[in-house]
């Protein structure tokens, strides 16, 4: 594939998108269309950075990932106290819905090889597994928001948001030190490896795609008021098919029927902020996949039905989650919410079992 | 490789059938409502759905 005419398509479309919807949902396209080419052109997983310190005892992608957190948190937590009418921060409640969820969002992302913006850019490469896991995770996604309410009875406190409580700077400086822990337990276990080859933690490669896309996480956040997310778009999807379908009466559903989700349901994807960036990902990986495709293994069926079943429930768990690696995890510890760090014990802890279950099924 | 290709095409079709689909039966977009570019200092508290919202 030649990547003049996609280049040409995808200048054409960011017009349309300024000329037919807004000049902020075509600048933010651009942000996604970034965040696709880092994540794809330097095969930047979160997924894959937990399972190499799992399995060989690599940390060069754990450490990356706390690179992009350090930076993301040094420009997102004083911007919120800067404008705290105009930007918001990732808050999610802490709950049973948010432990169970993280959990089993931590285990299929091994499964299936790919978490939120793993299964988007894996899916823009061409990757056969992820472009069919990402209608499952629509799927899943919808069906947890919608299940939401429920989850959420069974116990929850108000966010905690770290900005608003000790101020931007304690904010960070305890944001911080979090990391410098877990950087630290990563290194001690890389450490412990005992094959007698030095310990792999650092990854120039990795470290920049980091840097880059804590930058264009912080413009994501400047330019939308919101940080970046990549679930809430699917369920988005999701609802409106089944609403379209006559299954599913969002005016009797708990978390369908609040007046920002039901605005978003009456108005076109292309208004919704996640959505724009997903389209982003999707794009800019396939651009990157024009030059050189990826190859890639061919499964069996009893692999594809465990592939497309971590799918679904990628989908619905990173919605009990409150988000995925980038809706919790990089959004919420970036904007001093309390849930992104449970949710990276919780993840972490239900990648253990992934790890073993990938294995066991062999992928 | 033909298999890929072709599954890659039928996967943005697939996208580009529902995008289209979703711009036809949704509210049209009123430009006289149109955000400001840059959120920071618009003085406009985010309407936006995100994953963190329950």
């Amino acid at each position: 594939m030649s990547r003049l005419p996609l280049s040409l398509t995808i200048a054409l479309g960011i017009l349309a998108l300024a000329w037919f919807v807004s000049l902020r949902q075509s600048v933010l396209f651009l942000v996604g269309l970034g965040m696709g080419g880092i994540l794809a052109g330097a095969r930047f997983g979160f997924t894959t950075g937990w399972r190499r310190l799992i399995e060989q005892r690599d940390a060069s992608g754990v450490m990356a990932q706390i690179g992009l957190l350090a930076v993301a948190a040094a420009f997102s937590m004083p911007l919120l106290a800067l404008f705290p009418n105009d930007l918001m921060a990732a808050l999610g409640p802490p709950s049973i819905s948010l432990l169970v969820g993280a959990f089993v969002f931590g285990a299929a992302m091994q499964i299936a090889d790919g978490c939120g913006s793993g299964t988007l850019y894996k899916a823009g490469l061409g990757i056969p597994l992820n472009m069919a896991i990402l209608p499952m995770f629509m799927l899943g996604s919808f069906l947890g928001s919608a299940h939401l309410d429920r989850w959420l009875s069974l116990g929850a406190t108000p966010p905690i948001g770290l900005v608003n409580e000790v101020g931007p700077m304690n904010a960070f400086g305890l944001t911080l030190i979090g990391l410098a822990v877990v950087g630290a337990l990563a290194l001690a276990w890389s450490r412990r490896g005992g094959s007698g080859e030095a310990p792999r933690w650092l990854d120039r490669r990795l470290l920049i795609a980091g840097a880059g896309l804590a930058l264009l996480a912080v413009l994501n956040l400047l330019i939308a008021g919101q940080p970046w997310g990549v679930v809430y778009g699917f369920g988005l999807w999701g609802a409106k098919i089944a609403t379209a379908a006559g299954v599913f009466d969002p005016g009797a559903n708990a978390f369908w029927s609040q007046p920002g989700n039901w605005s978003a349901l009456t108005q076109t994807v292309f208004l919704d902020v996640t959505t724009i960036t997903n389209l982003g990902i999707l794009a800019g990986a396939l651009w990157i996949s024009a030059r050189k495709a990826p190859g890639s293994t061919s499964l069996t069926a009893k692999q594809w039905a465990i592939g497309l079943l971590a799918g679904f429930l990628l989908g619905y768990s990173s919605r009990l989650a409150f988000g995925c690696n980038v809706g919790a995890m990089v959004s919420g510890i970036s904007t001093g919410s309390l849930h992104g760090w449970i949710w990276v014990a919780m993840a972490f802890c239900g990648s253990l079992i992934g790890v073993r279950l990938r294995r066991h099924f062999s992928f | 490789m033909r298999t890929r290709t072709a599954a890659l095409a039928l996967f943005w079709i697939v996208l580009l059938l529902f995008l289209g689909w979703d711009w036809l039966h949704s509210t049209p977009v009123n430009h006289r409502q149109e955000l400001p570019l840059i959120a920071a200092g618009s003085g406009k508290a985010p309407t936006g759905g995100h994953c963190s919202a329950f």
